[in-house]
């Protein structure tokens, strides 16, 4: 693969055994275990720089005054309000010696990967938030007796509150947004089918028929084909301009519409063929003739069809099912692209064998998609038990399919006994707990983090800072993505016995 | 609190070189396909059914992003 990448990931959070539950304090308490340890870790606590973010700007060209995110839910407005804590501590931001960053995001607990640039790697990193999480679940039950936290890796509560995972790819800034959007919708509304998580249930809407099950945990959530909300009236395409990187160079695809994947295979063919279609529309190769007429209502019409047996309409006047729009795409990427490296070639192969399988019977899939495992799961359950596909417990377990906890966890059960096909091995995963991927400028960010904390000052994307004889200095890194630069800085992480050394041999700016 | 989770790995200082992410010729290269003809069914039901049939009811959370 040649594209940096990353995932953030919000988790739901609940407490057994609770009257109510704080989730926000439940959120930090849980975040903050994770350097509670001992001996103690050398992750970088509460040092991100906000001042370097700015959620409103648009892709578009614009700048909007408001968010949602920026208030939260009015009904938490007065809880949030008399919490005696400051904005740094509600956040409690986690810099990892990965790379990674973990923290409070509202009200869940968010692990966002370091960039990667190998399928390995990021999903590697992904897993490793899981246990990074689970471990944290661990240390917090032992502390407090007020009942037993549980962790979910999903994306809904199944009334209407809906949490995001969202997949992050750095790509050519000249690329007109417009053609982006033009380009990408009918591959993000029809990309569900390999990577949706699958969910029991319709969510916002009156008199919605119960005990359906739906590809996407997230279909129901979004309302508009472009926008820069992330929270409501959330968009098919998002427009939130932040690209962490030279913004003269650079522009961050900022997708919020998929699923958290539990799957290894289902989260790698998301990444990896979502970094396929920027790579076309990079080279003028991306299929353009795929109008959907109304691609929030396909979107929806099918996340609701898991027979896959329904065509949706294109602007063209032509009917098309899901499973040919994809593979419009996939030609244009094994034209263009096949041969190139073996991530790209395990893409194309894989792609088109769930696509194939998908074709002839769905449950075919389902050692390799969430969608279909967890189908397959509530079936078998449903006539063990003769349960109606309306009875709550199917939403339950359909809610513990996303357990962390692997002693509990119902993918997790999947994957001991062998039904589910792995992408990494589980030496890759806990190697990537405390570990940055070698290739990328998230390598130099974990490796100061473990070296140099205490003069850490403060922490972002594309930038660090340090302390060094009284004076605060800076080390840039808006431009570290192409393979000369990237080794340039990491060796010099690598080689530095001290901050002065390391800010000696990048020519580091005094703040 | 003592890290008392023999799967949950300590950090420790990694030698440089050879880099410990680097394929071994022992991997076994990704993915394999596990046996998925007619599943034993049994250990997964059991686990299945000791899941509290309620607790989707119960699992209320504030919109994130």
């Amino acid at each position: 693969m040649q594209r940096t990448i990353g995932i953030e990931t919000e988790y739901g959070i609940t407490v057994d055994g609770a009257e109510s539950v704080d989730v926000v304090s439940e959120s930090i308490a849980l975040v903050r275990s994770y350097t509670q340890a001992e001996p103690a870790t050398q992750d970088m606590e509460m040092k991100w720089n906000y001042d370097l973010e700015d959620p409103h700007l648009d892709a578009r060209g614009f700048r909007v005054d408001e968010l949602l995110q920026d208030f939260d839910e009015p009904k938490y407005f007065v809880q949030d309000q008399n919490r005696k804590l400051s904005f740094q501590e509600i956040k409690s931001d986690l810099v990892l010696s990965n790379g990674a960053r973990y923290y409070n995001d509202h009200a869940h607990p968010e692990y966002s990967t370091p960039e990667c640039k190998s399928l390995r790697d990021i999903i590697a990193q992904d897993k490793a938030g899981e246990r990074i999480i689970e471990e944290c679940v661990r240390r917090r039950n032992l502390r407090q007796a007020a009942g037993t936290v549980k962790v979910y890796k999903n994306n809904t509560d199944f009334v209407g509150h809906s949490y995001g995972t969202h997949d992050n790819y750095l790509m050519d800034r000249s690329i007109p947004f417009e053609k982006v959007i033009r380009g990408l919708t009918p591959f993000l509304v029809t990309r569900q089918i390999v990577a949706g998580a699958g969910k029991v249930g319709i969510e916002g809407e009156e008199n919605a028929p119960t005990g359906v099950f739906q590809i996407t945990q997230r279909a129901d959530f979004f309302s508009v084909l472009v926008s820069i909300d992330t929270m409501n009236r959330r968009p098919i395409v998002n427009t939130r301009d932040e690209p962490h990187a030279d913004s003269e160079k650079y522009r961050r695809f900022h997708v919020i519409i998929g699923d958290a994947n539990m799957s290894e295979m289902a989260g790698a063919l998301k990444l990896g063929t979502t970094a396929l279609m920027l790579d076309l529309l990079e080279n003028n190769s991306c299929p353009m003739d795929l109008d959907l007429v109304d691609p929030i209502a396909a979107l929806k019409f099918i996340s609701r069809d898991p027979a896959l047996k329904h065509v949706v309409l294109l602007a063209n006047g032509r009917t098309i099912s899901p499973i040919d729009i994809q593979r419009e795409y996939l030609a244009a990427a094994q034209k263009k692209l096949r041969g190139r490296d073996d991530d790209t070639d395990w893409i194309l192969s894989t792609w088109q064998q769930v696509l194939d399988d998908l074709e002839r019977d769905p449950m075919l899939c389902r050692d390799r998609l969430d969608w279909v495992a967890k189908k397959w799961l509530l079936e078998t359950f449903a006539a063990a038990e003769n349960v109606a596909w309306d009875d709550p417990w199917l939403q339950s377990l359909d809610l513990e399919y996303h357990n962390v906890r692997r002693e509990e966890g119902l993918y997790a059960e999947l994957v001991r006994e062998g039904t589910m096909r792995r992408f990494v091995t589980d030496d890759d995963i806990r190697h990537a707990i405390h570990h940055p991927p070698p290739d990328t400028r998230a390598y130099f960010r974990g490796r100061c983090v473990e070296k140099f904390a205490k003069q850490m000052t403060s922490v972002q994307w594309d930038e660090l800072a340090f302390s060094d004889n009284g004076q605060e200095h800076v080390v840039r890194l808006l431009n570290v993505f192409d393979d000369a630069d990237v080794r340039r800085y990491n060796e010099a992480v690598d080689n530095a016995r001290d901050v002065e050394t390391l800010l000696r041999s990048l020519d580091a700016v005094r703040r | 609190m003592p890290n008392t989770n023999a799967e949950f790995p300590e950090r420790i200082n990694r030698p440089t070189s050879p880099a410990p992410w680097e394929r071994k010729e022992t991997d076994s290269g990704g993915p394999k396909r596990p046996d998925a003809e007619a599943p034993d069914t049994k250990e997964l039901l059991k686990k299945m059914r000791r899941v509290d049939p309620n607790q989707a009811k119960r699992y209320r959370q504030r919109t994130g992003e």
